[in-house]
């Protein structure tokens, strides 16, 4: 636990490890971004979370048998302990009739447990103990370096950049396989594509992702380096290249953002990153362009607005109508309120103590009668409904019918241009 | 028991919808005899949807459903609901005599345990149904006929007056529908009204007293053989939900269609 | 952790019955997840009571495990109502909702309880104990405190078997027949969240989904029946958790939550392997002998 207070320890060149700090943690939470884009869409967000944890025996088995973190002895066993996840989960489902959650629940905290158990024999100074494996010491890796061309660079960060190339470059060169299997896996197989390869390369694709991120940030929170960023992408967006783009960008920021304050708050970088990852996925739950909760709510007050400008068009139209000019006159100081800004916006004409429509009020009222009552006419043919039961649908759809639909509408008619009730449709304005 | 004034079913304007998308618009329907009604429709049409809007199962976005001219939370326990069979788990570790029993739960209320009262009652469902037999067997191991029998059975324990059954003939081999529409007939000789959730247009011109043509609209209801014309069909099964699937498009995005 | 050496046997075993009371209660509660298919609902609430646990100890300062498990229920609570607002108000699917909250509160807690020293408390050292679970550090009043928790829980789920069976069997029906079924659901959530809670010193966060999963799910291979099925996960439960101890009791040191974890899947195995009809030897068995005798009794089906 103390370790992480020893960050500030001088001596070695601060800037610089912070640097590499940050930008091993980036390369990471990019080539999860990248995987967990795929696993999110195609509903395994949960097999991320498995193997996330089940890679933690294949690792303390390849270190007991010799291998250095970070290391492709390493990497192998994770990826092994990740299929073994996967083919355990499936054969029981197959063979035992398990939920898929279920069985996955069953095997995954298995693993787990036989890992910690297996950790907890490995000999000391092998870099692995139980705290690393719940949340990595991601300040200590620029320590560990190896010399490339004369510079010294931590190895965890060549080690990151390397899996994210190869993740790129296997995910740039199967582009279409992955949309394809993706969006419709029943008919990627009808039409011959290799789907269980895709899948299990994606499930290997986890394992190595997972094994990349573990020694930074531990086996839990590689669970929300995976599916945050993909689902707060998801949210942003409705193309897979974007996503994945956005994905891997929102990592990288949340973990030099993450790193930094925890820095500064003295505390775990790795858990910190994923709750700026959280603080992420909640800003695009909230200010998502189409489906974000702010854009839903003007979308709502906006629909409401209208409504009620074009009900109160209508009705004076329908008081000119019937040569009831009094009708027109607004009852609740909401619809007063709605007769003085479409007298300002010079959509209605103050006539004594009523009002009548002005030329543009009265394009926009006559295209909403003229809905009203085509939808009352199509509804009297196309569906078994009382005459009076024919209103209270129009005065719902109206809003709701653009012109070309309106044209549509017209043309399924007779050529009798009146509604069910006799009353005539007025022309499109 | 219930006075002729009082429909036994009324629908007033329901529209339904998932999420903002209605699906099922602006129903008008009112049964007021026991009969066998058949809701009849091709797939997707929306008709299960109508009949889970009847019983509350999904929220109405306007209109009014009402029992025996009272909202549904009063007279709950006079209406019997057949579920569709794919919607559960056949792997549950139930035997069939406990499915029929959660017939009886609604009257047993909170805490209470299914008695010797019960069992007697639920046996005889399962008599009626002809599965006295298999009463102690877990209910994945029946054919799919028999688990449609099963969760008649159930509805029949609960006492009802009014049954909806979804689709109960689907997936069901002769012989079973045989014997459901048989117990159908027998309750609506009873007194009860039974409306059902149907696809086949054979067996519904064979069986139902009355029928609704249902396509994300109700396109005709009354006697089957008034109903069951080829023009009303035609009007069904070909056409005019285009207009009903862009407006349903438009009005979940709160904008116009073009 | 020693205990004078006088007081060793009497608090091993009130630590030892507390947890395998825990451990019952889990496995019976469980079951009701199970079924209602809710497996992994525990493990969102499991993986944010870390937050509870620090939050509880930065707000009074205190350690005792009253304090912090009620922090923890919060949490775990908060948790799962994430979940159910992520799904009412985002597009977000199910499975990444379930991931996310576990991934980001497991974070959270992990920033808070790697904070509080420097925070300047300085005490804190032990509430990662709660990670992987330590029954060592438990006396004999927190024994009594899961106990009664534990007692609870089951009494609760006893009450309430009839209604939650019938809507984690068929919810459709019981919304129809006029059950509260979102209610009910709540119900189980909450109970699933307190037992979670309950394992937490014993079985660690994450790691105590698997004491209301993989009871319940060994049991499912030994019966068709869910009374019987509730029971017998409540004894596997109880098994797992008493050998966990046991065993961790010969080594000091070693976390808890590991060895229950390992012990409830050895039974899982046995289960799966050797339980009579459902078993996989026995369906190995049944499947060469034919699958007709099964669908037997001449009803059988025709096709659509």
């Amino acid at each position: 636990m103390t370790s992480w207070l020893q960050l500030g320890d001088p001596g070695v060149g601060l800037g610089g490890i912070h640097a590499w700090a940050m930008a091993t943690a980036a390369v990471i939470a990019a080539s999860c971004g990248l995987v967990g884009t795929l696993l999110v869409v195609r509903r395994m967000s949960l097999v991320g979370d498995a193997i996330s944890h089940a890679v933690l025996p294949g690792i303390a088995v390849a270190v007991l048998a010799g291998g250095r973190p970070g290391g492709p002895l390493v990497f192998l066993g994770a990826v092994a302990a990740a299929m073994l996840t996967v083919w355990l989960t499936q054969g029981l489902r197959a063979a035992g009739g398990l939920a898929e959650d279920a069985g996955a629940g069953v095997v995954f905290t298995t693993l787990f447990a036989i890992g910690v158990v297996l950790v907890g024999l490995a000999p000391p100074g092998t870099h692995l103990d139980a705290a690393c494996v719940l949340y990595g010491e991601l300040a200590f890796l620029p320590f560990d370096t190896i010399s490339i061309a004369g510079h010294a660079v931590p190895r965890a960060f060549v080690a990151g950049a390397t899996v994210l190339a190869g993740l790129v470059a296997a995910v740039v060169a199967t582009w279409k396989l992955q949309v394809f299997t993706a969006f419709d896996p029943a008919g990627a197989r009808a039409a011959g594509l290799p789907v269980v390869g895709v899948t299990a390369g994606l499930l290997a694709a986890t394992a190595v992702a997972t094994v990349a991120s573990f020694d930074a940030v531990g086996a839990v929170l590689v669970v929300a380096m995976l599916v945050a960023p993909a689902a707060a992408a998801e949210l942003l967006t409705r193309r897979l290249h974007r996503m994945a783009a956005v994905a891997m960008a929102l990592g990288a920021v949340a973990a030099c953002v993450g790193y930094l304050a925890a820095w500064r708050l003295h505390t775990s970088a790795a858990g910190m990153i994923a709750v700026v990852l959280g603080l992420e996925y909640a800003a695009a739950a909230v200010l998502a362009p189409d489906d974000g909760l702010a854009a839903r709510l003007i979308s709502r007050v906006r629909l409401a607005w209208r409504v009620a400008r074009e009900d109160r068009l209508a009705t004076v139209w329908r008081a000119e109508e019937s040569g009831n000019h009094s009708a027109a006159r607004p009852h609740t100081p909401h619809e007063a309120m709605v007769v003085r800004w479409l007298e300002f916006t010079g959509h209605l004409l103050r006539d004594g103590s009523s009002w009548r429509l002005s030329p543009a009020g009265r394009r926009e009222a006559e295209n909403v009668v003229r809905s009203h009552r085509l939808w009352e006419a199509w509804l009297g043919r196309h569906a078994d409904l009382p005459l009076d039961h024919l209103h209270p649908p129009a005065e719902w759809v109206e809003h709701h019918l653009g012109a070309e639909m309106r044209e549509r509408l017209e043309a399924d008619m007779d050529e009798r241009a009146a509604d069910p009730h006799g009353r005539e449709i007025p022309p499109e304005a | 028991m219930t006075p002729p004034t009082r429909p036994l079913v009324e629908l007033h304007d329901v529209t339904v919808a998932y999420g903002r998308r209605p699906v099922v618009w602006n129903v008008d329907l009112v049964i007021d005899e026991p009969c066998l009604f058949g809701i009849i429709g091709p797939n997707g049409a929306g008709k299960s949807t109508l009949l889970k809007a009847a019983l509350g199962l999904v929220p109405l976005v306007g209109g009014e459903v009402r029992f025996f001219g009272e909202p549904l939370g009063r007279v709950r326990s006079r209406v019997g609901y057949v579920p569709q069979r794919e919607t559960v788990d056949w792997d549950f570790p139930v035997n069939v005599m406990d499915v029929v029993l959660m017939g009886t739960y609604s009257r047993l209320g909170w805490f209470r345990r299914p008695g010797d009262r019960e069992r007697r009652l639920a046996r005889e469902c399962l008599d009626r149904v002809g599965l006295a037999d298999v009463a102690g067997r877990q209910i994945g191991r029946l054919s799919g006929g028999q688990q449609q029998r099963v969760f008649l059975a159930r509805a029949l324990a609960q006492q009802a007056d009014i049954y909806f059954l979804d689709e109960p003939m689907a997936g069901v081999d002769v012989r079973s529908q045989e014997r459901i529409f048989h117990v159908l007939d027998d309750l609506k000789a009873a007194g009860s009204l039974v409306v059902v959730v149907h696809h086949d247009l054979r067996t519904a011109a064979e069986w139902f007293d009355r029928v609704a043509l249902v396509d994300r609209r109700v396109v005709a209801a009354g006697r089957t053989s008034e109903t069951l014309t080829p023009e009303n069909l035609q009007r069904t099964y070909a056409g005019h939900v285009d207009v009903l699937d862009d407006l349903a498009q438009a009005i979940a995005a709160r904008g116009r269609t073009p | 952790m020693t205990a004078a050496a006088g007081l060793v046997s009497y608090n091993t075993v009130v630590v030892a019955l507390g947890v395998a009371a825990v451990g019952f209660a889990a496995g019976v509660v469980g079951s009701l997840c199970v079924l209602r298919k809710r497996a992994l609902a525990g493990d969102a609430a499991a993986h944010a009571t870390l937050v509870g646990v620090a939050c509880a100890f930065l707000a009074t300062g205190r350690r005792d495990l009253v304090t912090l498990l009620s922090g923890a229920l919060v949490a775990a609570c908060v948790g799962l109502g994430m979940l159910v607002l992520l799904r009412r108000f985002t597009r977000t699917r199910d499975d990444a909702a379930t991931a996310l909250v576990i991934g980001v509160s497991f974070g959270l807690g992990i920033t808070l309880v790697s904070g509080l020293p420097a925070w300047g408390y300085a005490n804190s050292a032990g509430l990662e104990q709660f990670l992987l679970g330590h029954t060592a550090a438990l006396t004999a009043r927190d024994a009594w405190l899961l106990a009664v928790v534990a007692t609870v829980a089951a009494a609760v789920v006893a009450a309430i078997l009839k209604e939650a069976t019938l809507v984690a069997f068929d919810s459709a029906f019981a919304a129809a027949t006029g059950w509260p079924v979102s209610g009910i659901d709540y119900a189980i959530v909450g109970l699933v969240a307190l037992m979670v809670v309950a394992g937490l010193p014993a079985v660690g966060a994450v790691l105590v989904t698997a004491l209301v999963v993989i009871p319940p799910v060994a049991a499912r291979f030994w019966t068709d029946r869910v009374g019987t099925m509730v029971v017998l996960s409540g004894l596997i439960g109880l098994v797992a958790a008493l050998a966990g101890v046991a065993v961790s009791a010969t080594r000091p040191g070693l976390a808890t939550g590991p060895l229950v974890v390992i012990a409830a899947a050895v039974v899982f195995a046995i289960s799966f392997f050797c339980a009579p009809h459902r078993g996989w030897i026995a369906r190995r068995a049944e499947a060469s002998q034919g699958m007709a005798s099964q669908w037997s009794d001449g009803d059988g089906e025709v096709g659509p």
